[in-house]
């Protein structure tokens, strides 16, 4: 074997080869397993003309939208009060103490439920401090 | 046993029946059977070899031929004309190549080499391969490459399609194909002055 053989010296030539008429019988095989399959499902709108059936897609958009549109349109809001009262304590307690940043503020709230038996762990604050929240903030209000 | 010079001399659809002829048939229900009939006789060879160069047995490419056509015939449909008919055809059996390729690898456990391997036995000992020493060395040369550089060798080299086409349906740049066809020729050059 020549050591500096190219590529363009090897003559082109397929050295695979098929059964005797294959390529006559191949056909027939592929169209009976095509009718096996059953008709190629032709879609509905596979008859419109080309330009009809570009259209037809954005129109589905529109047509979906509207709907939402319409199906939302005349459904009331719930009042928020409402929808708050539906949450339980717990639940509110949970998200506050996860999420919430409480700031000196929020101990204000305290006046309205200062009668009420809260421990200092469900309050998450201690005894003294919220004391001193309180003071200020009654001090804030005075009317001098 | 058949060689493809003996299947060329066999009389075949002409290629004048233009794809645009077939798909408007085939969107008629009345004539979609015979138009699918007249694409396979048209486009079998083309892809056949295609494939067979890629497997190497015969029975695979078999197989992988006629999964091919039926996907065409499912998906002729939805098929867009501004491509055309056999870039799409040579995409279609293109995958099914490299994922029966790979799936070989996967079921197996075979790293690149063996596939490379089992595939390279099959040129020394299938009853339908035949040729001179030099031919089986090249197409054991063609074996050691990756998959997907074959796949561009074999279309620019066997079956002379243009760079342009070969980008059309691999959807790799001109340029990677340029480059990956001329270090596949360097590799097989390589591997021809091997003893």
């Amino acid at each position: 074997m020549k050591k500096d053989l190219k590529l363009n010296d090897i003559p082109k030539h397929n050295i695979y080869e098929v059964p005797d008429k294959y390529f006559d019988r191949l056909p027939t095989q592929i169209m009976e397993r095509t009718a096996a399959a059953g008709p190629s499902p032709a879609p509905w709108f596979a008859n419109l003309q080309r330009p009809l059936r570009l259209a037809l897609a954005p129109l589905m958009v529109v047509l979906v939208l509207g709907v939402l549109y319409l199906v939302n349109f005349n459904k009331e809001p719930k009042q928020p009060e409402l929808q708050l009262s539906a949450v339980a304590d717990a639940e509110i307690v949970d998200y506050l103490s996860t999420y919430a940043v409480l700031e000196s503020a929020d101990f204000a709230e305290l006046n309205s439920i200062k009668q009420q038996e809260m421990t200092a762990e469900f309050l998450n604050v201690s005894p003294k401090a919220a004391a001193e929240e309180l003071e200020y903030y009654e001090l804030n209000t005075l009317d001098y | 046993m058949q060689s493809k010079a003996a299947e060329a001399a066999l009389p075949l659809l002409p290629d004048s029946v233009e794809d645009k002829e077939l798909l408007e048939k085939f969107a008629n229900p009345e004539s979609r059977n015979l138009a699918f009939n007249q694409l396979i006789r048209k486009y079998q060879q083309k892809i056949y070899w295609h494939i067979r160069k890629m497997v190497i047995d015969h029975d695979d490419a078999d197989d992988l031929t006629q999964e091919v056509f039926i996907k065409v015939w499912k998906n002729l449909e939805n098929f867009r004309q501004d491509a055309q008919l056999y870039t799409w055809l040579y995409r279609i059996a293109t995958n099914e190549c490299l994922t029966f390729l790979s799936s070989k690898r996967r079921k197996f456990f075979l790293p690149i080499n063996d596939v490379a391997a089992e595939l390279t036995e099959k040129i020394d000992s299938s009853p339908d391969i035949s040729g001179d020493e030099i031919q089986l060395k090249l197409q054991k040369a063609l074996l050691r490459l990756p998959d997907k550089q074959r796949l561009v060798f074999n279309m620019k080299y066997y079956d002379e399609l243009k760079y342009e086409e070969i980008s059309a349906i691999l959807g790799t740049s001109v340029g990677a194909l340029k480059a990956s066809y001329h270090l596949a020729v360097k590799k097989i050059e390589e591997f021809l002055k091997q003893d």
